[in-house]
């Protein structure tokens, strides 16, 4: 049996993240990923938080990167059935480098980040699957791939969301609906003049628009868009366990076509032409939901983790994967040093993730699942949000009401003591 | 023995994409492969060997991206890679391509058997084979759809329209193979690893001694487009009956049905 | 139908590289599971439905990968792994 220092399977940011980290210091990492090339199997929204990532990387590290446009232009869109009210901010900040987020697409960008990964001297194998798990003495000594053993002093999970490697291996239940979310998207093309025009940005620049409201009809969830040069990522993210279960049930294709078919939305995309339709799913748990993060000889990163985090209006996912790969990197390192990969000593990942943005952002917003799930922020809000501005901007025949009591029309006390209650709830987000 | 399996490098057409306003190719950002006829080739050399005992020596002709996509002939067993590069053969046309193999089998030397696909995923001309024939002077079988090595002889089935030909040549020759010859196998991660320390040779058109008049080119693409869809936006609404006679009537009068 | 078609017609922009084996199959015995039923919902492929002896039936034709299902019915109900390497959807923006 051929044997490895480190044996990481799943080419994601998460994997790719650790290879190139560990190549740096000298370590032989092998790659393995079942995809046609890295990229080939995954699929985001579209944005990529880069600030917190930065220093694990050489400054010019992104210069080369394959970013569709930096996002310079927030845009929330409240729905309900009749109207939708938008919210638009851009801040002068968000206008020059370094930018804060960019959207990207991840079979452009994986694949560059492999290129990265085996250029700093990773080993990085396509069109390969991880089966199981090789135990010796209780301990993971590698991976079974297309028949084949493959020993390591230490495997490293970066199998994203499933984790089916995990789950064979016992370490970890099969998810369960109420703790993930499915999305889905489609890839749109439209010329860049187009794009810029459509959305009121500088060349080169973009935006990023989230909808919430009726689209998901009472689901949790909502729907996203992001610029990328040359085409639109449009999409929707909605609770499984919601899909399951919320009457009259809709089948999770005929919400997206149907939020297409909103004016809003058929107005951003018109003339487009289709180039892809993807799905995945998306751990949705939070901070409970952080699965097993080492044992003995094998270490987990990114979603595959559990670390991932749904903020209702974001999916804050990739920058998790990439600074827990980097994360997982150091910790190897050092039991590579130590010579030793037994669960305590692989125990340093909790810590390096403990004084990181990973899992202290986490645990800011531990309650933001359980807050959010809450089918006022889906319905209602957006609701009473349309109709006061109906109100404002209805003009009919009568004598127009000031606007504290267009506002008062649509507030009972007890629309009051709700309201109050959900910021009690929402302080801790 | 010593086999030598020509390969193509060829972009993954099934992730190309076409511009819809131009009905061009988009070939930006396209991963390359060999070609699957191809592999089906390499494929019958390793069986060969792996029941006669020898050598297979992958060869092709192509630009700089070849030395990596290579690694997956040397990964499905071939013992060693020679390759041609240079940037202008990235879309030779066959005649150039027939010469520049010709002359790098030749300048390899020693070789029993040398097999070819049928014809490359993205051009298919069928005319590298007999063009390298014609060069070498050797015999040529082609359609072959199984292939049995006896010595010094090679008997091979022949797949044609409308029979089975089974025919008996002495060594050395030239094969094209079809793809139901074999399942091309899918490289163990072990054997990915190996490729990149399996011995390779880099040749340029001046080692294999082409003549510049040899590499001139005689075919002029005149276009290269997908073929146009034009959609009739005919829907036939009635009930089954009266619009599957309606659906037969409208084929009829296009000429998709014969009368 | 329209939305079958045209959620057809979607698939078909996408790369799918043939693989020998069908990487998704409904445990025999719970073609009828109430749970099983869900997966006509969730799938954001519509790649399951239910036929008129009330059988639910999957192709995998199509199937992008997602995991929507495995989640949703769990093990018990759907064995379902990745399809081999180098097979299955290829994606080509993501
Ligand atoms: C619709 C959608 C929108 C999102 N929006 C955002 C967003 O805007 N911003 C953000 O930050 N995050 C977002 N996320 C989340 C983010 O995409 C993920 O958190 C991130 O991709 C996780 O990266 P990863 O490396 O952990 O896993 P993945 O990217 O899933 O990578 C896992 C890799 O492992 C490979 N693999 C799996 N099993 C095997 C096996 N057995 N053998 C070999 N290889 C295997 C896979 O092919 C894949 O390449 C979104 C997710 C979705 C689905
Ligand atoms: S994995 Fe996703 S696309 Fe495939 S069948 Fe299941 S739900 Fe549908």
């Amino acid at each position: 049996m051929e044997k490895f220092d480190v044996v990481i399977v799943g080419a994601g940011l998460a994997g790719l993240a650790a290879a190139y980290t560990l190549a740096k210091d000298g370590i032989e990492a092998l790659v393995i990923e079942r995809g046609d090339y890295p990229g080939a199997k995954n699929v985001t929204g579209g944005r990529l938080y880069l600030n917190p990532v930065r220093q694990y990387f050489p400054a010019d590290f992104w210069d080369n990167a394959p970013f569709e446009r930096p996002v310079t232009t927030e845009i929330v869109t409240m729905m309900t059935q009749e109207n939708a009210a938008s919210m638009r901010f851009q801040a002068l900040e968000f206008n020059n480098p370094p930018y804060q987020s960019y959207s990207v697409q991840r079979s452009k960008f994986d694949r560059w980040f492999g290129n990265q990964a085996a250029g700093a001297g990773a080993m990085l194998v396509s069109k390969s699957r991880v089966d199981d798990l090789i135990w010796e003495n209780g301990k993971v000594a590698g991976v079974i791939a297309g028949g084949e053993e493959l020993g390591a002093n230490v495997v490293l999970a970066c199998d994203g969301v499933l984790s089916l490697v995990a789950e064979k291996a016992k370490l970890r239940e099969p998810g369960k609906p109420e703790d993930f979310a499915v999305g889905f998207k489609e890839i749109i093309e439209l010329p860049e003049k187009t794009i810029e025009d459509r959305f009121n940005l500088l060349p080169g620049q973009g935006a990023a628009q989230l909808f919430m409201g009726s689209l998901t009809q009472g689901r949790f969830g909502g729907g996203f868009l992001y610029t990328n040069k040359t085409s639109l990522s449009l999409g929707m993210v909605v609770s499984i366990r919601d899909l399951m279960e919320k009457q009259p049930p809709i089948e999770a294709p005929v919400l997206l076509e149907e939020f297409k078919q909103r004016p809003e939305v058929a107005a951003l995309i018109g003339d487009g032409e289709l180039a892809e339709y993807s799905a995945h799913v998306i751990p949705e748990a939070g901070y409970k939901g952080i699965g097993r993060l080492y044992g003995d000889g094998i270490l987990f990163a990114g979603d595959a983790a559990g670390l991932s985090l749904n903020i209702g209006l974001t999916v804050r996912g990739m920058e998790f994967a990439i600074a827990s790969g980097v994360l997982a990197a150091r910790a190897i390192k050092q039991a590579f040093d130590r010579n030793d990969y037994s669960a305590a000593s692989l125990s340093v990942y909790q810590q390096l993730l403990q004084n990181s943005f990973v899992l202290k952002d986490m645990q800011t917003f531990k309650e933001a699942p359980h807050v959010l799930d809450n089918p006022r922020f889906f319905t209602y809000y957006p609701e009473l949000m349309g109709n006061i501005l109906k109100d404002l901007y209805s003009f009919g025949q009568e004598p127009k009401e000031g606007l504290v009591r267009t506002v008062r029309n649509r507030l009972s006390f007890s629309d009051i003591t709700g309201i109050l209650k959900d910021a009690w709830g929402g302080r801790k987000i | 023995m010593n086999i030598i399996a020509c390969v193509k490098q060829v972009f993954d057409l099934q992730q190309v994409r076409i511009k819809k306003e131009t009905r061009e190719p988009i070939m930006e950002n396209i991963p390359l492969t060999i070609g699957d006829i191809d592999k089906n080739a390499l494929e019958e050399g390793v069986r060969l060997i792996e029941q006669h005992g020898g050598k297979v020596t992958v060869v092709s002709a192509g630009s700089e991206d070849l030395e990596e996509t290579i690694k997956e002939g040397l990964a499905m067993g071939a013992d060693e890679a020679v390759l041609v590069i240079d940037s202008s053969l990235d879309s030779a046309e066959s005649a150039v391509s027939a010469v520049v193999l010709a002359k790098t089998v030749k300048k390899i030397g020693e070789f029993d058997l040398i097999l070819l696909g049928e014809g490359s995923s993205d051009n298919y001309s069928g005319q590298v084979g007999p063009r390298m024939a014609e060069i070498l002077d050797l015999p040529l079988v082609s359609f072959v759809k199984s292939l049995k090595v006896d010595g010094h002889r090679i008997q091979a089935v022949r797949s044609l329209d409308d029979c089975m030909e089974v025919v008996e040549v002495d060594m050395p020759a030239i094969v094209m193979v079809m793809s139901e010859i074999n399942e091309a196998r899918i490289p163990a991660v072990t054997q990915i690893l190996k490729a990149g320390r399996k011995p390779k040779q880099v040749l340029s058109l001046d080692e294999i001694e082409v003549d510049p008049a040899e590499m001139e080119t005689k075919v002029e693409t005149l276009s290269n487009l997908a073929p146009e869809q034009d959609r009739k936006q005919v829907i036939f609404k009635e009930d089954a009956d009266t619009a599957a006679a309606d659906l037969f009537n409208a084929l009829q009068s296009e000429g998709f049905i014969g009368r | 139908m329209s939305r079958s078609i045209s959620l057809k017609e979607k698939l078909g922009f996408n790369v799918f590289k043939h693989s020998a084996e069908s990487h998704i199959r409904i445990i025999p015995g719970a073609e009828k599971n109430e749970r099983l039923k869900l997966a006509v919902y969730v799938c954001p492929a519509g790649l399951y439905s239910l036929n008129e002896n009330g059988d639910v039936t999957v192709t995998v034709d199509g199937c992008l990968e997602c995991g929507t299902c495995r989640i949703a019915c769990g093990p018990e109900i759907l064995d379902w792994y990745y399809p081999d390497g180098g097979t299955g959807v290829q994606f080509r923006f993501g």
